[in-house]
């Protein structure tokens, strides 16, 4: 009886961990100017046709600096209209209609921060720091992403279409749950999201 | 009362952070490309609002989309490497910029009489099809056709300076030739690959005894969920709840277990 009242206690926190530990997140790489180059990929015959980036489905997912390694499962929109999450809490999601990680746009990938009594695969994505290495492997192809920038945004003021939209370049971004837990809607009132660039394959 | 002080300063200082990365919401902002299309002029650097934000920029070099706010924006190019000046740019424009919409902007003509060629870029393609448009940004090339080779032209009439309007067409593959209105070929372009839900700009630039193409990517299509993903299954207050009334759940058992040993022992 003892024992069983241990093994309870070690399970669950009476604080909220993950809540207080997303309360002050967030930065942004600064800004330093831009030095544009003409295309370095071999000049094809047309030009036109070597103007788009190829990205790739991706299959797995590491995080060296906060010690993640996750298959990505590809998961398209749930009956209400949001982004599909793996039922699995050692497992990510990538977003399969959005944009390809290595193609232009934001590839988008989530990952449950807890499970019902334990941390789950981007419980510690709150310590990541800006350039901090994000690696996607997919179809043979390994890309190398750097984190610039992070944010906790509560949920009513998410701007979705830019979190899941178009860039001129290739953007992985990342998100989990964060902020207080929301009894009402069923789940935490913020999400944490992390922006990173590509920066070599 | 200092402390909240502090804490609230911390995060306006946030935001203000976050506000200058462009990684807040989108609603107020523009996306901007400059495009260096000067055939005898230097490399640039690109200033906007006093701000240097594109350095060393070659001939036919582009800048990819910046998020830059609504709003009017002074926009001044410099040689590379010169010393910022105000006043003394070799070109300059108030650009005004409206939220959630994208433009080109390209330097172009001869660098004695360099100009702005500004335009705004499509975010909307129909599902399945394709959309191209040409610049004409050689200063010297005459009036010319972009078209299918031995068929209709795309594009008619294209002078130098100017940025067609949108075609849209079918996804597909396409010999397609730069020519002068009498059909005579300027450039070919044979075996043109126009990806679906993909939108280009193909501006043609240099001297027209060296002319050649610049090929840009405006945007391409993807889906959007219409909410963020729920990822966590833990719920705090309800696990703790639970804890609580398995703890006095254990109470009563042991109490329970109490009574029981008591009774037997009585027995």
């Amino acid at each position: 009886m003892t024992g069983a009242v241990l093994l309870l206690a070690g399970c669950q926190n009476t604080e909220d961990e993950v809540g207080i530990r997303t309360e002050n997140v967030g930065f942004a790489a600064e800004q330093t100017p831009v030095t544009p180059v003409k295309t370095s990929r071999a000049p094809a015959e047309n030009p036109i046709n070597a103007v788009k980036n190829d990205g790739i489905a991706p299959e797995k997912i590491a995080i060296p600096s906060i010690g993640v390694e996750a298959e990505v499962l590809h998961l398209g929109i749930t009956d209400n209209g949001e982004m599909a999450v793996p039922s699995t809490i050692d497992e990510v999601s990538w977003f399969e209609p959005g944009y390809e990680p290595g193609g232009n746009g934001r590839a988008v990938i989530a990952g449950h921060v807890d499970g019902i009594d334990s941390p789950a695969v981007f419980w510690d994505l709150s310590k990541l720091a800006a350039g901090d290495e994000i690696i996607v492997e997919g179809e043979g192809s390994r890309l190398v992403f750097k984190v610039y920038a992070m944010e906790s945004v509560e949920l009513e003021l998410a701007d979705v279409s830019s979190v899941f939209g178009y860039r001129s370049s290739p953007e992985l971004v990342l998100i989990t749950c964060s902020g207080a837990y929301d009894s009402d809607r069923g789940t935490r009132a913020e999400r944490l999201i992390v922006y990173a660039e590509l920066i070599g394959q | 009362m200092k402390k909240i002080f502090v804490s609230v300063s911390v995060a306006f200082a946030l935001v203000f952070s976050l506000l200058a990365a462009g990684v807040m919401a989108e609603g107020d902002t523009a996306k901007l490309r400059v495009v260096h299309a000067s055939p005898d002029a230097p490399a640039v650097d690109v200033y906007v609002n006093g701000d240097l934000t594109l350095e060393d920029v070659p001939f036919k070099a582009d800048s990819g989309y910046l998020d830059v706010p609504a709003g009017t924006h002074n926009v001044e190019v410099f040689a590379a490497g010169t010393e910022y000046a105000e006043g003394a740019a070799v070109l300059q424009a108030d650009l005004t910029v409206e939220a959630g919409k994208a433009y080109t902007v390209a330097a172009a003509n001869l660098v004695e009489s360099l100009e702005f060629v500004v335009a705004e870029d499509s975010m909307e393609v129909t599902e399945g099809k394709t959309k191209i448009r040409v610049g004409h940004l050689s200063p010297d090339a005459p009036a010319v056709d972009v078209g299918v080779i031995g068929g209709d032209a795309v594009f008619s009439g294209a002078e130098f300076p100017g940025i067609t309007d949108y075609a849209e067409l079918d996804a597909g593959t396409y010999d397609l030739e730069i020519r002068l209105p009498d059909g005579t070929q300027v450039l070919p372009l044979e075996g043109t690959e126009l990806a679906a839900n993909t939108i280009y700009s193909v501006f043609a630039v240099n001297t027209v005894d060296s002319l050649e193409v610049i090929a840009l990517v405006d945007y391409e299509m993807a889906a959007s969920p219409d909410g963020m993903p729920s990822t966590g299954l833990g719920i705090p207050e309800q696990n703790q709840t639970n804890w609580m009334l398995m703890i006095a759940a254990l109470a009563a058992v042991v109490a329970g277990g109490g009574v029981v040993v008591k009774k037997r022992f009585q027995n």
